[in-house]
């Protein structure tokens, strides 16, 4: 089989390419024109395309021989209108290119944002409730363009009738990606730490990229959507604890219960920010409550829709996040295929 | 008054923020190439229909106004195609890629009898108002000079110099700063009128896509000299406008709410600079809190935007004067057509 990815030199995307070679794909990577290649531990096997899905006028042409389209291009950086245009409308551009083709089966990476914490009570799962309209628009950037990235690639789907599978990570973590919007709010090398005993949704970019790679061949995959955290996750205090101590970076620790923090922010959102440009995300109620409200986070859906569990635990994880110079080379073995 | 929109980037949210704050306004629709972009923008500021095509648009709305917000090169295009469709036309700094595209379409909109308008929200910004009400009142006294310096980063990936997409912006004559120019202009022309000489120096000092990053250039005006021009280089960013009068002087940043001003003083004059020194504290402090509640409602670095759409569509509704006239707009434009480098990179 061949799967084409795209976003394949992100943090995710490179170990994704890594999962399927290790699965027995053949890979089309699409990076952007103007990436360096040389730091992408990928085999020569790997075909790359080049393309910028904001703009090219041949992105038909990657999905020549493709049976299945990972689709983890998303811009995270920049302003709302910059991650819409590279996120959305870049979707857009390559579905319809995909439709012109005989490609079929797509596996999107949507995320955790695209739920409605606020609106969501114990448990947050594939059942709880999504942001509404026109509430999105509040939200920040991030989470509009993931928001409107799944509704696009739906409405594609459903109007080509192509098999999708929607894939919502949680906190993706690894090797310089270990501090998490979860862990509260930074200053300096200090931290205030909201909800300390909190968990948090996270799953290790290996365990991720292994989840990615069996969905782009598992026909349970086809038409779910499915939730991907490790397990309950860590509690907010002792994952800071391993990152301070594996980042060697020391600092403070300030504890702050998350009902006194939120009550906080609703009362000076109320009285002050409420027509706000500019304020850190961290002071509106609802986007405090997207990184750090507490909730019971599950897998069961994605544990038993693919017989999954994840290849690393949490101490390995850490280790090779931390460690990278001890790393093996070689991706984590793949656990077998759902009979 | 029915009003439709083409381009719903990042400055078109400005545009129906405000329109959305106005009275007597209907945005009746929304184009953009990108369905999803259009449908999120009438989604988010209660339009309710949305289009992929202008054309389809202006045929089914005929709108009163059309907000062109697309970039610069398409400008031409749309706004031809908006005058044809009898619409009032605003349209987003820089109006044309060439003075030729603007004098067609200027002779176009005087035909159909519609108002050609450009975006110049800088000259509608607090300071340089209050800078002009004290001019009109005689209290500044006549302008001699006026100073505009861009100071602006504009290396960062995500902006002009991406090295992925091309930036529209680095189809102009002169790059990204020429996406500038009409700022410098319409405040250059706005306090000393249209030019009569003018003298460019467009350099490059870093190594990047950008075909320059420094421009600074000297003009001789109807009323008084300029001296304008755009640094990326220098640190921090900064948007200094320093206007020089008989009677008094003026400092303002406009990417804050600063204006400081110094003019006659009842003390002794060994005292004066003391005493300058002491008000320029106060007023630099009271600028620090209101820039930061700034931050906190209304469009912020913007609200000349919000004031020039508030005065145009009052005077589209009373008949009275526009803020922006099509004599200022070509006036402005051919100062920056003096202005633009002679031999494009």
């Amino acid at each position: 089989m061949k799967a084409l990815v795209t976003g394949a030199n992100g943090f995710l995307g490179r170990r994704v390419v890594l999962a399927l070679l290790a699965r027995g794909f053949e890979v089309r990577a699409m990076v952007r024109p103007a990436t360096r290649l040389d730091q992408l531990d990928w085999p020569a096997s790997v075909e790359i395309f080049r393309a910028d899905l904001r703009t090219s006028l041949d992105l038909k042409r990657a999905f020549e021989g493709v049976d299945v389209l990972l689709h983890l291009a998303a811009v995270v950086s920049g302003g709302e209108d910059a991650q819409f245009s590279g996120t959305v409308v870049g979707t857009e551009r390559l579905l319809d290119a995909m439709a012109a083709t005989r490609c079929r089966r797509l596996v999107l990476c949507s995320s955790f944002s695209v739920y409605d914490y606020g609106a969501t009570h114990r448990i947050l799962d594939e059942n709880s409730p999504l942001h509404q309209l026109p509430d999105i628009y509040a939200r920040d950037g991030y989470t509009i363009s993931k928001w409107w990235q799944e509704r696009v690639t739906r409405r594609h789907a459903a109007k080509h009738g192509w098999d999708l599978t929607v894939l919502r990570p949680g906190f993706i973590w690894g090797p310089d990606h270990s501090y998490l919007a979860a862990l509260g709010q930074q200053f300096g090398r200090h931290h205030l730490v909201i909800g300390p005993m909190t968990r948090i949704p996270m799953t290790h970019v290996e365990n991720c990229a292994d989840v990615f790679a069996i969905a782009a061949t598992s026909d349970k995959a086809r038409g779910q959507t499915l939730n991907v955290i490790d397990g309950q996750g860590e509690r907010i205090w002792s994952y800071l604890s391993d990152h301070m101590r594996g980042s060697g970076a020391p600092g403070w620790r300030l504890p702050i219960p998350y009902r006194l923090a939120i009550s906080i922010v609703r009362l000076a959102y109320l009285t002050g920010f409420r027509n706000a440009t500019k304020v850190p995300s961290i002071l509106i109620p609802n986007r405090l409550e997207s990184r750090l409200k507490p909730l019971r986070f599950e897998n069961r859906k994605l544990r038993e829709t693919l017989n999954w569990s994840p290849p690393l635990d949490y101490a390995k994880c850490v280790e090779r996040t931390y460690r990278p110079a001890q790393r093996p080379e070689v991706p984590v073995e793949p656990a077998p295929l759902p009979a | 008054m029915k009003v439709a929109l083409i381009g719903a980037g990042q400055i078109a949210r400005q545009h129906l923020a405000c329109l959305k704050s106005l009275p007597d306004i209907e945005i009746a629709g929304i184009s953009d190439l990108s369905p999803a972009a259009a449908e999120a923008a009438a989604e988010r500021y209660g339009v309710s229909a949305w289009f992929t095509d202008h054309r389809a648009m202006l045929e089914k709305i005929r709108p009163d106004v059309v907000h062109i917000t697309t970039p610069p090169t398409s400008h031409f295009r749309l706004a031809r195609d908006s005058i044809d469709a009898a619409a009032h036309v605003l349209v987003e700094k820089p109006i044309t890629s060439t003075l030729e595209e603007l004098e067609i379409l200027k002779g176009q909109a005087q035909r159909g009898g519609r108002h050609l308008i450009e975006d110049y929200n800088y000259v509608f910004n607090q300071a340089p108002q209050r800078i002009l009400e004290m001019i009109e009142t005689g209290e500044f006294g006549k302008v001699t000079h006026i100073e505009v310096l861009i100071c602006l980063d504009i290396f960062g990936p995500d902006g002009f110099a991406d090295p992925n997409v091309s930036h529209p912006a680095l189809d102009l004559a002169g790059g990204a700063i020429a996406d500038f120019l009409p700022h410098l202009a319409s405040l250059a022309h706005r306090f000393v009128g249209a030019h009569r000489t003018a003298h460019s120096i467009w350099t490059k000092r870093r190594n990047s896509i950008l075909p320059y990053d420094e421009f600074h250039a000297v003009i001789d005006a109807e009323r008084g000299t300029a001296s304008i021009g755009f640094s990326s280089n220098s640190q921090p960013d900064g948007f200094w406008l320093r206007v020089y009068g008989e009677r008094m002087q003026a400092t303002a940043n406009l990417f804050e709410t600063r204006l400081t001003l110094d003019g006659p003083r009842n003390v002794p004059k060994p005292l004066r600079s003391f005493f300058n020194g002491l008000d320029e504290g106060r007023t630099i402090r009271r600028a620090a809190f209101a820039t930061l509640l700034r931050k906190f409602k209304g469009p912020g670095a913007y609200e000349g935007l919000w004031e020039l759409l508030r005065r145009t569509y009052r005077a589209l509704g009373d008949g009275s004067a526009l803020p922006v006239t099509v004599n200022d707009i070509l006036e402005v434009n051919q100062m920056i057509e003096a202005l633009k480098p002679k031999e494009p990179k």
